[in-house]
C-alpha cells in the first residue's frame, strides 16, 4: 500500500497514488452531481404535484397530500432504505410479470430518483405557497387575453411564483447536499463516504486518531464551499427574478 | 434563456451517461464500506485492499469467477445481497443464528479467538481446574461471561462481571484479578500499552464452543444460492489446502495470532 511511513497533511491531500485528494474531488463531484439531479428531479414532481394540489380532482388532491404529508414526516434514511431495496426488488418483480428479465437497474439513478421523490414532496408545498402567493388580478389578465392553461402557466404562473419559491427552494437545496450523504448507505463513495474511509485508514496505518478528524474536518469544509456557492447561485437566480419588482421597503 | 436551458438539460443527460456504472461483473462481491482496516479499506489509490480482500481473491481464483469489489453500508450490507445488489457478501461477518434466519452462510474463513490473560509469572496452564480458586474478570452480557460461566465457575473459580473490558483490564493491572477473557484481537492491544505489558501476559486461547462463542466469519449468500454455496465451501477448502491462508496472514503482522483460519 503505497502510504509513506511518515506524512504531512499535503502528501494526504495530494492526487495521485500517494494521497486521497483525487479520491476526495471525486467523491465531491459526486455529491454535487447526486444533489443536484435528484434536485431537479424534485423540481418536476414539485411543480406537478403544486398544480396537482390546487387545481386537481378531490381524488388527486388527496392522493397528493397522502404523497407530500408521509414523505415530509418519514426520516429520509428510512425512505432510502426503503425505496431503494424494496422500491428496486418490485421493479425487477413486475418487468418478469411482463416477461422482461435480466434488467439491471443502474443504481445511481435509482438513488437519484428516490432522493428526488423526497425532494418533491417538500418542493411542492414550497411552489404551491409560492402560486397561491401570486395576485389573482396577474393570472385574470391572462385569462382575459385568452392564453390557454399552458401558456398560461409558462408565461404567468411559472415566472411570477419563483420569486416567492426561491428562498425556500434555495434552503431546499441544502437539504438535498446533506441528504446526498445518506446515499452512502445504499453504496456510493459520495464526499462524506470517501472523507471517513480515507480517514480510517490513514488513522489505522498512522496509529493516531487525529487523521480521523483532519478527513471529517476536510470534509466540513467542502460541504460548506458547496452551500456557499449554491447560495450566491440562488441569491442571483432570485435577483434576477425580481427584475422589475418594487425592492421591499 | 433558450441556450441555457438546452444546456441545463444537455449537462444533466451527460452527468447521466458519465455515471452508467461499471462493466457487468460475474459475482458482485459486498464488502463493508466502513471500512475495516486491516481487513478492507481503500488504500490511496482508491485501491480495496486487506486481509479480507486477498482472501476474496484466491476465492474467485478457485471459483474460477470475475469477482467486483463492491463497497456496501454495513447497515444495508443484508438487504443489499436480498436486494441482488450484490451477489455475495466477504465483511467479516459472524455467522450467528439471527442472521442465519435471512441469509446462508459458507463454513468460517477465519475466526478470532477467545483469549485468557493473567499475571506475568510464566504459568500457561489454563484448564478449568487449574483456575479452580482463582478470579476471573469478564466484561457483563457477552458471550465471554456465558463461555465462563459455564467452564471456569462449575470447576471453582470465582467470576467478577465488569460494565466494559476496560475496567476489567485495569483491575487485573492493579492485582484484584487472577484472568480476564476477552476476543483475542482486543486483549491483544491491551498487552500492547506499557500498562498492559508491564502488568499481564497472554495466557493462551480458550478452546472453541461454537454454540456460545458463535461460529466465525463466513462468507453471506443468498438463500437460494444453494449451489454458490456448496462452491464456496469447496473453494474455502481448496484455499485453506494450498496454504494461502498462512500467506496472506503473513503479511499483517498485526493479524498473527489474532485470527486463526481453516
Amino acid at each position: 500500500m503505497p502510504l509513506a511511513a511518515t506524512v504531512t497533511i499535503f502528501t494526504i491531500l495530494s492526487f495521485g497514488d500517494q494521497g486521497y485528494g483525487d479520491e476526495i474531488a471525486r467523491s465531491a463531484l459526486m455529491t454535487v452531481q447526486i444533489s443536484v439531479l435528484a434536485y431537479l428531479v424534485g423540481f418536476l414532481i414539485g411543480l406537478g404535484g403544486a398544480v396537482g394540489k390546487l387545481t386537481g380532482s378531490r381524488v388527486t388532491r388527496g392522493i397528493l397530500d397522502i404523497y407530500t404529508t408521509v414523505f415530509r414526516a418519514i426520516p429520509e434514511l428510512v425512505l432510502i432504505i426503503l425505496l431503494y431495496y424494496s422500491g428496486n426488488a418490485a421493479l425487477i418483480a413486475i418487468l418478469g410479470m411482463i416477461g422482461v428479465t435480466g434488467v439491471q437497474i443502474n443504481g445511481l439513478l435509482a438513488a437519484i430518483v428516490v432522493l428526488g421523490i423526497v425532494q418533491g414532496a417538500y418542493q411542492t408545498e414550497v411552489i404551491r405557497a409560492a402560486i397561491q402567493a401570486i395576485p389573482l388580478g396577474q393570472i385574470e389578465a391572462a385569462k382575459a387575453y385568452g392564453m390557454s392553461p399552458v401558456l398560461r402557466f409558462r408565461r404567468i404562473t411559472l415566472p411570477a411564483m419563483l420569486p416567492f419559491a426561491i428562498p425556500g427552494l434555495a434552503n431546499l437545496f441544502l437539504n438535498a447536499t446533506k441528504d446526498s450523504a445518506l446515499i452512502s448507505i445504499v453504496g456510493f463513495t459520495e464526499l462524506s463516504q470517501a472523507t471517513k474511509q480515507a480517514g480510517v485508514f490513514v488513522k489505522y496505518i498512522q496509529g493516531n486518531p487525529l487523521y480521523l478528524l483532519v478527513f471529517y474536518g476536510i470534509a466540513a469544509l467542502v460541504y460548506l464551499a458547496i452551500s456557499m456557492t449554491s447560495n450566491q447561485f440562488f441569491a442571483y437566480l432570485e435577483r434576477r427574478m425580481r427584475r422589475g419588482q418594487a425592492r421591499p421597503a | 434563456m433558450k441556450f441555457n436551458r438546452r444546456f441545463v438539460f444537455a449537462a444533466a443527460a451527460v452527468a447521466l451517461m458519465a455515471s452508467g456504472g461499471p462493466a457487468m461483473a460475474d459475482l458482485k462481491i459486498g464488502v463493508d464500506a466502513g471500512p475495516y482496516p486491516p481487513f478492507a479499506s481503500p488504500d490511496p489509490s482508491g485501491k480495496w485492499v486487506g486481509w479480507e480482500i486477498e482472501f476474496m481473491d484466491a476465492l474467485c481464483a478457485e471459483l474460477k469467477e470475475k469477482c467486483e469489489v463492491t463497497p456496501t453500508a454495513w447497515e444495508g450490507i443484508i438487504p443489499a445481497l436480498n436486494g441482488k445488489q450484490i451477489d455475495m457478501i466477504v465483511a467479516s461477518m459472524t455467522i450467528t443464528n439471527e442472521r442465519k434466519k435471512s441469509i446462508n452462510f459458507s463454513n468460517f474463513y477465519y475466526d478470532t479467538p477467545t483469549a485468557l490473560i493473567g499475571n506475568k509469572d510464566g504459568d500457561k496452564d489454563i484448564t478449568p481446574a487449574h483456575l479452580s480458586g482463582k478470579t476471573v474478570g469478564v466484561q457483563a452480557s457477552t458471550v465471554h461471561q456465558k463461555y465462563v460461566d459455564k467452564y471456569f465457575a462449575p470447576a471453582g473459580a470465582t467470576i467478577k462481571t465488569y460494565q466494559t473490558q476496560d475496567e476489567a483490564n485495569q483491575d487485573l493491572a492493579a492485582g484484584r484479578l487472577d484472568y480476564a477473557q476477552a476476543d483475542a484481537a482486543a486483549l491483544d492491544a491491551f498487552l500492547k500499552t506499557d500498562q498492559g505489558s508491564s502488568c499481564c501476559e497472554m495466557k493462551g486461547m480458550v478452546p472453541e464452543d461454537a454454540e456460545i462463542l458463535g461460529g466465525g466469519v463466513g462468507v453471506g449468500l443468498r438463500q437460494e444460492d444453494t449451489a454458490l454455496l456448496e462452491r464456496v465451501n469447496a473453494a474455502i477448502a481448496a484455499v485453506a489446502a494450498a496454504g494461502t491462508f498462512k500467506g496472506i496472514t503473513g503479511k499483517y503482522p498485526d493479524l498473527n495470532g489474532v485470527i486463526i483460519t481453516p
